[in-house]
């Protein structure tokens, strides 16, 4: 009995051998027959700050546009690389003679992902979602207040109708309050990809990355990879050592500009240094007593020598600008050296003014750029007689609640990184409560002009009034310090929008 | 050997201790003032350790840092040791239930990493020197009680103290002239490799913005200035990282030198 088992038994593992080397002879055989050269073409772009959510329209944060803007969800008009309005799902529009309606031809190939076609009834779904949304945030709201009515006459075509003629309506259309959301999937769009963009999101690993996958059916040029990944990194240091070990194609924004020599070798890497919307504003609280004498601000302003202070604090990099606009801005004025560095006049200054001046408090957030200029602003305003104390704050949670809610605090130092955002001066209850009525009538006369020549000249005189008044000290513009592997290219060097545009990007 | 110790850890302190000393009156330059014509030079002369990023002199900066360092030092280790020490006497003398009150709330706070403390009373109070030392301090209590403890429960095993309770000598009359005349070099001992412990959390908490504010100059700051330098320029790491290095250097070895020279036990063994 018990032999004739044990037969059976070798003859059950002879079988059972066969069977699995007839097996994988079969999957050799099949995996020989595929080709085996089929490869993902992938890029990865290391950037610093993550999306608070996958529907941008619900976050202020700038780095959900960063990924998604341009890239998943595209807008009727764009902003390309140099600053100018182009047609994206929009082939053209007409304003009316007014300066009210505005008529937008839809480009008639224009599709979604799902393959539904982009129309006129799109666009007005999406406004709707955008001003009845709870969730949309307060600066898309003020962006979006001045539209009356959106309707979609036809498939191709959709007006938008405004209550009063306005200069910027045009321009925040380019950005996230001009998303055409796709409408069988406008009520998901936290959770999934809605766009008509090249490329979809397919994944969000929070806290590390979020991973975009080639749209098949793209209606534009096809995109040139099958896998874009923006994966984050909280220190600087940690994003130039995954450049350095080669994980990365792209370092979206260097963080450390002393580290950049670390990218030298030109023969690895190409180091591009644009242009950004982004203002090193040192913010004076006009509540404080002291800080409310125009010539005390003119004596602070003078005794910066900012030329020094961007060597110092960005290593050299960053423009000089003057007030509170930047070189991309249409209607940027050259005011960088419109108050120069003085020591002794800011002296003089300082005595005329008779105010006696308290400590100072300098309260920054506790990033890179806000913190080493603070450090320099306190040497240079204890040169002309003026103490201070300097207090790095958590950011944002510390620094928000302390400075930009409740106004403690007598300098700050923030980067202000929105487009043609010089109309938060016009606001006193903004955190610098500026309050200045020459100048908030001025902002208010130029978005409401005519012509777009009566409102460069209004928005000329605005920077000039700002910068008379010393409203604050634009230490410097923030440059787009982008690290990318020496084979890429079509990356633009300015960040005029914020989007990271992919859409040019392509890998010799 | 236990000499050489001794002798190594004496004169690492004691020239940290100088050095804080001389930058109250004298420093090479302004250890503020920023120069940017400066920036960034190699050592040399006039600036023996060259300039940081601010073109502000090196040395100057560590010197100015030494004064903030024996500052939280000497704060914090005394905020431990004016209420662990007592604290520890008090366990060893009294009866089991205040003995375990005492020793089990010390457990309590041991648990808690002093960095862990300090970044608590730095969201809470906001980062100074202050809320660093406080924090330093009450994570150190512990440590200190514990030994007080021990000692004081070894004294009170000693027939003197037997013959001085037959007395009628007081609890409080035994802690001051028996107990603590007797614990005090385990404490000396203590003190210093608390010291050395609070140095390092100190450059820590001023690595991570948590500690003493800018513009005063501190070890720990100059570290995370020179952090995006560190391939670009070392040698400003160098510096204050040598100057952390030797301070709890000298300070451990002050503290092993002591025990092995105020011990009796190990100094028959040898």
């Amino acid at each position: 009995m018990t032999h004739t088992t044990k037969v059976e038994g070798r003859s059950r593992w002879q079988r059972l051998l066969l069977a699995g080397l007839v097996a994988m002879g079969l999957l050799t055989a099949a995996a020989c027959t595929q080709q085996p050269t089929v490869t993902v073409k992938k890029f990865v772009i290391g950037a610093s700050a993550e999306p608070a959510s996958m529907d941008v329209t619900t976050s202020p944060s700038a780095a959900g546009p960063q990924v998604m803007l341009y890239n998943v969800y595209e807008t009727l008009v764009r902003i390309d690389g140099d600053g100018k309005m182009r047609p994206m799902l929009a082939q053209s529009w007409d304003i009316s003679a007014d300066g009210r309606v505005y008529t937008f031809h839809i480009n008639p190939a224009a599709t979604f992902a799902s393959g539904t076609k982009v129309t006129g009834s799109a666009v007005v779904k999406s406004q709707d979602k955008l001003r009845s949304d709870a969730a949309t945030t307060t600066v898309l709201r003020t962006q979006l207040a001045d539209v009356a009515t959106v309707t979609a006459p036809d498939d191709a075509t959709v007006v938008f109708t405004l209550k009063n003629p306005s200069q910027n309506w045009l321009y925040y259309m380019t950005s996230t309050a001009g998303i055409v959301f796709d409408p069988t999937l406008i009520g998901e769009a936290a959770t999934k990809s809605a766009g008509s963009g090249p490329y979809a999101w397919t994944a969000w690993n929070k806290g590390s990355s979020v991973v975009l996958t080639k749209n098949a059916k793209y209606w534009g040029t096809a995109p040139r990879f099958d896998e874009v990944t923006f994966r984050y990194f909280t220190d600087a240091n940690a994003l130039n050592a995954a450049m350095l070990a080669g994980d990365l194609d792209v370092i979206s924004n260097v963080q450390a500009p002393e580290a950049l020599s670390q990218f030298s070798d030109t023969s690895k890497y190409t180091v591009l240094d644009g242009a950004t919307n982004g203002e090193v504003t040192m913010g004076f609280n006009h509540q404080s007593p002291a800080l409310q004498n125009q010539n005390v601000r003119k004596a602070i302003t003078m005794a910066i020598d900012r030329a020094a202070l961007i060597k110092t604090v960005w290593a050299g990099k960053g423009q000089l600008i003057g007030s509170m606009a930047v070189p991309t801005d249409p209607y940027y004025v050259d005011l960088a050296n419109a108050v120069p560095f003085n020591v002794a006049e800011a002296k003089a200054l300082l005595a005329s003014s008779g105010v006696a001046m308290p400590t100072l408090r300098i309260r920054v957030p506790a990033l890179a750029y806000a913190t080493k200029s603070a450090q320099f602003v306190a040497s240079a305003l204890n040169e002309i007689g003026i103490k201070t104390t300097v207090d790095e704050l958590p950011f944002p949670a510390t620094w928000l609640d302390q400075v930009y809610k409740n106004g403690d605090y007598d300098i700050t130092i923030v980067a202000h990184v929105e487009p043609r955002d010089i109309n938060k001066f016009a606001d006193p209850t903004y955190y610098w409560h500026y309050n200045n009525p020459a100048f908030q009538a001025l902002i208010a006369k130029a978005d409401t002009e005519p012509t777009e020549a009566a409102w460069l000249a209004d928005m000329a005189d605005a920077q000039k009034v700002l910068t008379d008044d010393a409203a604050a000290v634009w230490l410097f513009m923030l440059p787009n310090l982008v690290v990318t592997k020496n084979t890429v290219t079509g990356l633009s060097p300015n960040a005029v929008t914020l989007s990271f545009d992919l859409t040019g990007v392509a890998r010799r | 050997m236990k000499r050489f110790t001794l002798v190594v850890g004496l004169v690492l302190v004691c020239s940290v201790v100088l050095t804080a000393l001389v930058s109250l009156v004298w420093t090479p330059f302004d250890p503020i003032r920023v120069v940017a014509a400066d920036a960034l030079l190699k050592p040399g002369w006039p600036h023996l350790l060259g300039t940081d990023a601010f073109g502000i002199d090196i040395v100057s900066r560590l010197m100015i840092g030494a004064q903030t360092t024996l500052q939280v030092g000497i704060i914090a280790v005394s905020i431990a040791a004016v209420v662990g020490v007592p604290l520890g006497v008090l366990a060893g003398q009294g009866s089991g239930w205040v003995s375990e009150v005492v020793m089990r709330a010390s457990d309590v706070v041991y648990a808690f990493p002093a960095l862990l403390l300090a970044i608590l009373f730095a969201a809470a109070f906001g980062g100074s020197t202050w809320t660093a030392m406080a924090a330093i301090g009450i994570a150190t209590i512990p440590a200190f009680a514990r030994v007080a403890r021990a000692g004081t429960l070894h004294v009170m095993a000693s027939d003197y103290v037997l013959a001085a309770r037959s007395c009628g000598t007081s609890r409080m009359g035994i802690a001051v002239r028996h107990v603590m005349p007797n614990i005090a070099p385990l404490i000396g001992v203590q003190a210093s490799v608390a010291f050395a412990t609070a140095i390092l959390a100190e450059a820590g908490l001023s690595f991570l913005g948590l500690g003493t504010r800018p513009p005063t100059p501190t070890w720990g700051r100059m570290l995370r200035d020179a952090q995006n330098l560190l391939f670009g320029d070392p040698l400003q790491s160098l510096w204050p990282g040598l100057a952390i290095a030797l301070a709890v250097l000298g300070f451990n070895l002050l503290g092993d030198g002591l025990r092995d020279y105020l011990d009796p036990q190990l100094r028959e063994v040898s």
